[in-house]
């Protein structure tokens, strides 16, 4: 019998093994291999066309002493800072509209889920013909000459904007179907009790949501710190303004593939990948202080 | 639920076939791919393939267009995991990287057999010097050649009743005419916007300054002829009649003049043609003019334009290096030179067939003044570049676009002029 | 008295709900008639100032220019096919990964696990070299095989499907068992069949952003007859430069089938999509 047992269980194992084979497979020699170069280039001097001399932290020394270094990571957190909490606001906002007895919510929804199936080459092509400071529509309706991607004070609330709108449709949704879940009778007792609608927002709909309010702020947060496709199709780098807007992953692009210095910008990354972890890690031990999880 | 495991396994075996598919046809000809990266020139490469394979069934080629910021990355990458194309395309910016790390063959012996002193006989010493690596040797066929030129708008010279420039014109004229159209009409004059090649290069030379002294060695960011220039040509900016750099970032000058705000620009003789096909409707409004001189030069005339050329090259290492050399020859033959020209792509190398290219911009209803860009091949000056440029140009224009915010520019000329000559005493 | 004040409040909230909705509505849809209203214009009509709303005339020239630089057949069957194997390959190894992850017992599946997690928290970026040299070792450059190479695994869906198989509970898997059947038939048969709603999900979010990608094929496929949507109009930008009308033509034409798509099944897409984001 226990024999038996434990030939079922080597069998399960043996499946195991056999229906993840092909991610694993696939994870390590597509991705996890190149991660493993690049840290191990990120303390290499690139030669030229694959060839590499180890040189140490230097990478790292000439990094942290590089201030356009320090501005594209502020750059980055600047980013996080415009598009995560504004936008978890206003699609929050979006969601509970939407959640409200009103007709055409399916239109309502459509809408706003539109730039979602939009490629980001379309959509920020569109945005800097809307932005332009000279023939832009949005310069000529405010009758103002402001330089929406020319303008370093202005350019990365530019691209913010543009990151809000592509993405507030898809996050509205998400919440909309934690909205969703919310028990009707929560809120019958609660407005029996003559509490106002401000108040029941923080007793019951915050609460309530938070576990999908969570899950979409890591999804949004991770991709900030990534934030390269939008930046580059926004702003090129003849712009005058490249320097306010230029997040981590701009520079490893321009300092890799432009500049062909790959060990520095290897060490771009290593570090971009750091903050990833630093901020996952504080967002788990945060969450326990403000997520609901007994839903 | 069978049916859709079927249709999976289905697709994955299509999949499969695909993927096999692309291994290799095997109908025992030799595929060739061949990489350039202007879509405009696409059809003139086509047909000089065409006529070599209409030669040699046995061969195919294939052109291949990837734009010009992921070219670079793709062809390094293909090179150091020896997977290049073919035959590609080689830009002055990039072969003394390649050539100098040994990734392109030596095609110094190409005519041996043909001619010697082919080369010398038949291309300018600049198409040679762009096509050549720190030792001397070619490592490239020469393509094409091209200059910088001036363009303009007509009707805004008829409107302020100023006469269309012409090879007696200097900077002074420049700046006036700008002035007098952006009194007249409201609309931009000479739109200098930062750029190397299309931009302060040619005032530098000009003026008699230099980038890289003749041993292409030393930088010359700091010599006052130089410096004077660009000073010149950054502060041109200051004027109303042109727009700033901000304007540029966002409307490109082409742009600009082609949707009639602007007056002039600088254009490369390369993409003349492309501007006539896609402003049909403003061919016979515009023309070209050699480039203004400077009236008050350091050294020499006052005239100069910047000349590059492109060049074919391949792989050292590639597969097919003999039949690849055989087509590389057809390319910078008489014949393959002509088809080039007469398709319009650009101004063939070869000497004494620049006019060419002339007929393909017969086809308009208003023929440019394209003798212009003939004319100035003989105030041309080589394409400035050495091996460690590569290095340095992009802190070079990082630093020119903090001029355009106000940076300092001696300061900068300075720093620019350090950095340049810190891969000198480094090597 | 109280009754009545009470319906004007909720009338009152009702059309403040509208204006909000209606304005946030505008917002979102206005770039888009904006590009439509752009790709029929001039160029120089689209640099007027002051600015000229409605083109003076419909016309399609900039789509003709558009059409006349890019493939858009070649394009649009390029982009399906992609999406095609993408979503096949997606669907087919997560389904099977999520389920061995979520409901069978092996050594070394937290480390395995673990890989999946550290490839959803690096940049896609720096795959784009090494990813690129395998495709060319294996002389795969401009195939639909290249376009789908980077997608064959995917980590979300892995991810995804693994919570999706949690949640069923593990007697029916024990039931199959004592059937008869093994653990592929259990999977297989009984398992699989039961995650629908998540795999058309997955279908759904593996297609979106299939389509948007486009570092990958704009390095990966340079044939101009092997390009996908996204790539084929960053050349495009590349050859017109700020041409903007021109630009919004193309655009439009790019985004077309996309859209089409999206309102024909829009409540499928937008109901997958919300089911990505679940605990």
């Amino acid at each position: 019998m226990n024999n038996k047992l434990s030939k079922a269980a080597r069998q399960e194992e043996n499946w195991g093994w056999l229906m993840v084979a092909p991610t694993i497979i696939g994870l390590l020699v597509l991705n996890l291999w190149p991660f493993v170069q690049t840290v191990y280039t990120s303390f290499c001097e690139h030669l030229g066309f694959g060839h590499y001399k180890f040189i140490g932290l230097d990478n790292f020394v000439r990094m942290f002493q590089n201030a356009e270094f320090w501005r594209a990571t502020w750059n980055t957190i600047l980013f996080c800072i415009l598009t995560v909490p504004v936008g978890l606001f206003l699609s929050l906002l979006v969601a509970m509209l939407l959640n409200a007895k009103i007709k055409f919510k399916g239109g309502f929804r459509t809408i706003f889920f539109l730039p979602m199936v939009c490629a980001p080459a379309a959509v920020t092509m569109v945005w800097r013909w809307i932005f332009n400071t000279e023939y832009g529509i949005l310069n000529q309706a405010l009758g103002a000459k402001i330089g929406w991607v020319t303008d370093p004070k202005f350019v990365m609330i530019s691209c913010a904007i543009v990151a809000i709108w592509s993405n507030i449709g898809y996050d509205a949704v998400l919440l909309l179907a934690g909205l969703q879940n919310i028990p009707k009778t929560l809120y019958e007792a609660n407005s029996i009790d003559g509490a106002g609608k401000v108040k029941q927002f923080f007793t019951i709909t915050l609460p309530m949501v938070s576990p999908t309010l969570f899950v979409v702020m890591i999804m949004r947060l991770m991709s900030a710190v990534k934030v390269y496709d939008l930046i580059y199709m926004m702003v090129e780098d003849t712009n005058p303004a490249v320097t306010s807007v230029q997040s981590l992953m701009y520079l490893f692009y321009r300092s890799s593939f432009v500049a062909g210095e790959r060990g520095y910008g290897s060490a771009i990354v290593i570090w971009t990948v750091l903050l990833i972890g630093l901020v996952t890690v504080i967002q788990f031990y945060g969450q326990k202080k403000w997520v609901n999880y007994d839903v | 639920m069978k049916r859709i495991s079927r249709v999976i396994a289905a697709a994955l075996t299509l999949a499969l076939l695909l993927a096999l598919a692309g291994c290799g046809a095997s109908d025992g000809k030799t595929h060739l791919t061949f990489q350039i990266w202007d879509v405009n020139q696409r059809d003139g490469m086509q047909a000089m393939c065409d006529a070599y394979t209409a030669q040699h069934p046995d061969v195919e080629i294939e052109v291949q267009v990837t734009s010009w910021s992921e070219y670079w990355t793709k062809l390094e990458a293909a090179g150091e995991s020896n997977t290049m194309p073919d035959i590609f395309w080689m830009h002055t910016d990039q072969i003394l990287y390649y050539a100098d790390f040994g990734i392109l063959a030596d095609l110094t012996d190409l005519y041996d057999g043909v001619e010697p002193d082919y080369y010398t006989t038949h291309f300018s010493d600049v198409s040679i010097g762009n096509a050549s690596g720190s030792d001397g040797r070619l490592y490239g066929v020469p393509k094409d050649k091209d200059n910088v030129v001036l363009v303009y708008n007509k009707e805004m010279f008829d409107a302020a009743k100023v006469p269309y420039p012409d090879e007696s014109w200097t900077w002074d004229d420049l700046t006036a005419a700008s002035q007098a159209i952006y009194n007249a009409t409201g609309k931009y004059g000479y739109m200098a916007y930062s750029d190397e090649q299309l931009g302060y290069w040619n005032f530098v030379y000009q003026k008699g300054g230099y980038i890289l002294d003749e041993n292409n060695v030393y930088a010359g960011y700091t010599q006052p002829a130089t410096m004077e220039a660009i000073r010149f040509y950054v502060d041109l900016q200051k004027n109303d009649w042109c727009p700033t750099q901000t304007y540029f970032a966002e409307t490109s000058p082409g742009t600009a003049f082609f949707s009639e705000v602007g007056s002039m620009f600088f254009e490369g003789s390369w993409n003349l043609l492309s501007e006539l096909q896609n402003y049909p409707d403003m061919v016979g409004k515009w023309d070209i003019a050699p480039l203004p001189a400077c009236p008050d030069p350091v050294e020499g005339d006052g005239r100069a334009t910047i000349s590059n050329g492109l060049c074919y090259a391949t792989a050292a290492a590639g597969k097919n290096l003999e039949v690849v050399k055989d087509v590389l020859r057809f390319f910078g033959s008489e014949e393959g030179q002509r088809i080039q020209g007469e398709s319009g792509a650009a101004i063939p190398a070869y000497l004494g067939l620049e006019d060419s290219w002339t007929v393909s911009f017969k086809q308009f209803d208003y023929l440019i003044d394209v003798d212009v860009c003939y004319d100035q091949f003989e105030t041309c000056v080589k394409y400035i570049n050495n091996a460690s440029r590569r290095k340095w140009k992009s802190t070079v224009a990082d630093q020119m676009v903090k001029v355009y915010n106000g940076a300092d520019l001696d300061e900068s000329l300075a720093y620019m002029q350090q950095i340049a000559d810190s891969y000198v005493t480094a090597e | 008295m109280k009754k009545t004040s009470l319906e004007t409040a909720r009338r009152r909230n009702t059309a403040l709900t509208y204006f909000f909705l209606i304005l946030g509505a505008v917002i979102m849809i206005f770039p888009f008639v904006w590009m439509i209203l752009t790709s029929s214009k001039t160029v120089t009509e689209s640099m007027a100032i002051p600015p000229t709303i409605l083109p003076a005339q419909i016309m399609l020239d900039n789509f003709v220019d558009a059409v006349k630089s890019l493939p858009f057949a070649k394009l649009y069957i390029n982009t399906g096919l992609m999406i095609l194997f993408r979503v096949l390959c997606a669907v087919a190894f997560s389904s099977m990964a999520g389920y061995a992850f979520a409901k069978l017992n092996f050594r070394g599946k937290g480390l395995l696990f673990g890989i999946v997690l550290v490839q959803m928290s690096l940049p896609s970026q720096i795959f784009i070299i090494p990813q690129y040299q395998m495709v060319a070792k294996l002389g795969m450059a401009n195939t639909i095989f290249a376009l789908v190479f980077p997608g064959i695994v995917s980590a979300f869906g892995v991810f995804f499907l693994r919570q999706t198989y949690m949640g069923i509970p593990n007697e029916v898997g024990e039931a199959a068992y004592l059937d008869g059947c093994n653990q592929w038939q259990t999977f297989y048969k009984v398992m699989f069949p039961l995650t629908g709603t998540s795999v058309a999900a997955l279908t759904i979010f593996t297609a979106v952003f299939a389509y948007s990608d486009l570092m990958w094929p704009l390095v990966v496929n340079s044939d101009l007859n092997m390009m996908t949507l996204s790539s084929g109009l960053a050349t495009l930008r590349g050859q017109f430069s700020t041409n903007f009308p021109v630009l919004m033509a193309g655009s439009l034409l790019a985004m077309l089938p996309m859209v089409v798509l999206y309102l024909i099944f829009q409540r499928q897409f937008i109901e997958g999509i919300a089911s990505t984001g679940g605990k």
